[in-house]
């Protein structure tokens, strides 16, 4: 029982902090440092040619957002950097350590 | 004595108890870590508040563990939502983590399929040779596509409609004409159509005249400059004056040398145009400008006897002054006036008439009302005054005012006369 309730809290844990990483404006703040961190170091432009080729394999005119979207995503997720990755996970604790116990 | 915060302690291998009743030992087990030997001050500081002074310094990894224990504790009292290990709370970063990096692609793959249905995704994909084509001109008198500056103003187009050649910078202007669409296009329409009615018929009698010119007065008139107060009654009894004032500027418009200075200069015009302007206007040329008035034939600033004399100049000895027959209407007749000309009547301007000096217009509109049959005044009696019943008295002297010459009040004398 005791389980089940710590699982409620962690859901409710969960709930709370997205919240508070809204509330405070982190989440954009983590968004645009990712983005041009992303940006800096190529993953997009690695992206765009894998891109490319996504679309000159399905035609042009027949491109739709979910081919897209299943094609790029996993090779996007896989592209990120590891210092990149490291990054924002360190600020991503450090934000979690500040505002968890409140 | 308010000490300044301590620097945390060194750390420990085992975090302290805190509980309730931990808080006095903790101040106690504090106090036995310091090393600045003044126990008494830390025995007194238990007095005060139990947390630790507020630390500006970031969290140590003390402070970190020891909050978290806390907040586990009194998550087994179930007193708080912030009950988390470090596992978890690196769940919850890797999962934070992994949404931005989706959002992240997603956001991507939005652009990118928009600059594909766009139609720029490929752009950049170009061969040098096209490059080529459209790269930034940077020579003096071009502009950057290499375009000569003004070119267009000297072309020539040429217009779909009368198909003319026309200047570029006059196009818009010609074709608004040409088409006939544009503001001034029905109004210059309208006027020429006018003016060409007038000219038509301008040799029938004074009737057809006003009535062609009462058409005009409410459809081409309006679209004059100079606009009267346009919401009046067409059935109003005033609306002979501006209607005659009207007729004025119309027919002058266009055919005749129309000047600014609203006089007309009459040696341009011909004799069939003067005798269709001395019926409808003054007409009296000025001294000093040598032009012919073109207010109404009761324009108050000529006299009768002015208009009759240019009359005679202009058509010879026998011109009949038009205004026997509007004497009657009398609609802008000064009481000034009146008492000038009857003074020039033959008629005794007896006692019994200077109290109907009002009543004289008053009695020549009846007249007007009376006869009815006559003539166009009938139509243009229009003032509101009380009109007097001499009906009778009004035919008779109706047929008599007919041969009568000038005077504008002849009939009134006669109705007294005729009454005494």
């Amino acid at each position: 029982m005791i389980s089940i309730h710590k699982m409620n809290k962690d859901a409710q844990m969960r709930a709370a902090i997205n919240q508070k990483l809204i509330e405070t404006g982190e989440r954009e703040r983590l968004k645009e440092l990712l983005r041009a961190k992303l940006i800096e170091c190529g993953w997009k432009d690695q992206l765009k040619a894998h891109c490319k080729e996504v679309i000159k394999e399905k035609g042009l005119e027949h491109v739709t957002v979910d081919d897209l979207v299943a094609e790029i995503t996993p090779k996007g997720r896989a592209l990120v950097p590891d210092s990149v990755k490291k990054e924002l996970l360190q600020r991503i604790r450090t934000f979690l350590a500040q505002h968890a116990s409140l | 004595m308010w000490r300044p915060p301590r620097p945390c302690p060194a750390p420990r291998l085992s975090p302290p108890l805190r509980g309730p009743r931990a808080v006095a030992s903790g101040g106690g087990a504090r106090t036995s870590g310091r090393s600045d030997g003044l126990p008494g001050r830390a025995a007194g500081r238990e007095g005060l508040s139990r947390q630790p002074q507020p630390c500006r310094r970031p969290l140590c990894y003390e402070q970190s563990e020891r909050r978290l224990h806390k907040s586990l504790q009194m998550k087994m009292e179930e007193m708080s939502l912030s009950g988390l290990d470090n596992s978890k709370l690196e769940a919850i970063a890797q999962e934070i983590y992994a949404d931005l990096v989706e959002d992240s692609c997603l956001g991507f793959c939005f652009e990118v399929h928009r600059a594909v249905k766009c139609g720029y995704f490929f752009l950049d994909d170009t061969d040098p040779d096209s490059m080529k084509d459209f790269e930034i001109v940077d020579q003096p008198g071009l502009d950057i596509f290499g375009q000569v500056f003004n070119q267009w103003k000297s072309k020539e187009c040429v217009c779909p409609n009368c198909s003319r050649s026309i200047a570029a910078s006059r196009f818009a202007p010609h074709l608004e004409k040409c088409l006939g669409m544009g503001r001034n296009s029905s109004r210059i329409a309208n006027r020429r159509i006018a003016n060409s009615n007038n000219m038509n018929k301008s040799e029938s009698d004074q009737e057809d005249n006003d009535d062609i010119n009462d058409n005009d007065w409410s459809y081409g008139s309006e679209k004059k400059a100079k606009k009267r107060k346009s919401d009046k009654n067409p059935n109003s009894p005033r609306r002979s004056k501006s209607l005659k004032h009207k007729n004025g500027e119309l027919s002058n418009s266009d055919p005749f040398k129309y000047s600014n200075s609203a006089g007309i200069s009459y040696e341009s015009l011909g004799p069939e145009e003067l005798r269709s302007l001395l019926t409808t206007q003054c007409g009296v040329i000025s001294e000093h400008t040598k032009k012919m008035c073109t207010r109404s034939l009761r324009c108050p600033q000529h006299t009768d006897e002015q208009r009759r004399t240019v009359r005679i100049y202009f058509l010879g000895p026998s011109a009949v002054l038009p205004e026997v027959e509007s004497s009657l209407d009398n609609d802008s007749f000064d009481m000034a006036d009146s008492q000038a000309l009857l003074s020039r009547l033959q008629w005794d301007g007896s006692s019994d008439l200077s109290p109907s000096d009002s009543g004289s217009s008053k009695t020549s509109d009846t007249q007007g009302w009376g006869l009815g049959s006559s003539s166009s005044e009938s139509r243009k009696a229009k003032k509101k005054k009380p009109h007097l019943g001499l009906a009778g008295a009004a035919s008779g002297l109706g047929a008599s005012k007919k041969k009568r010459p000038k005077p504008p009040a002849p009939p009134t004398p006669s109705i007294y006369d005729d009454i005494n």
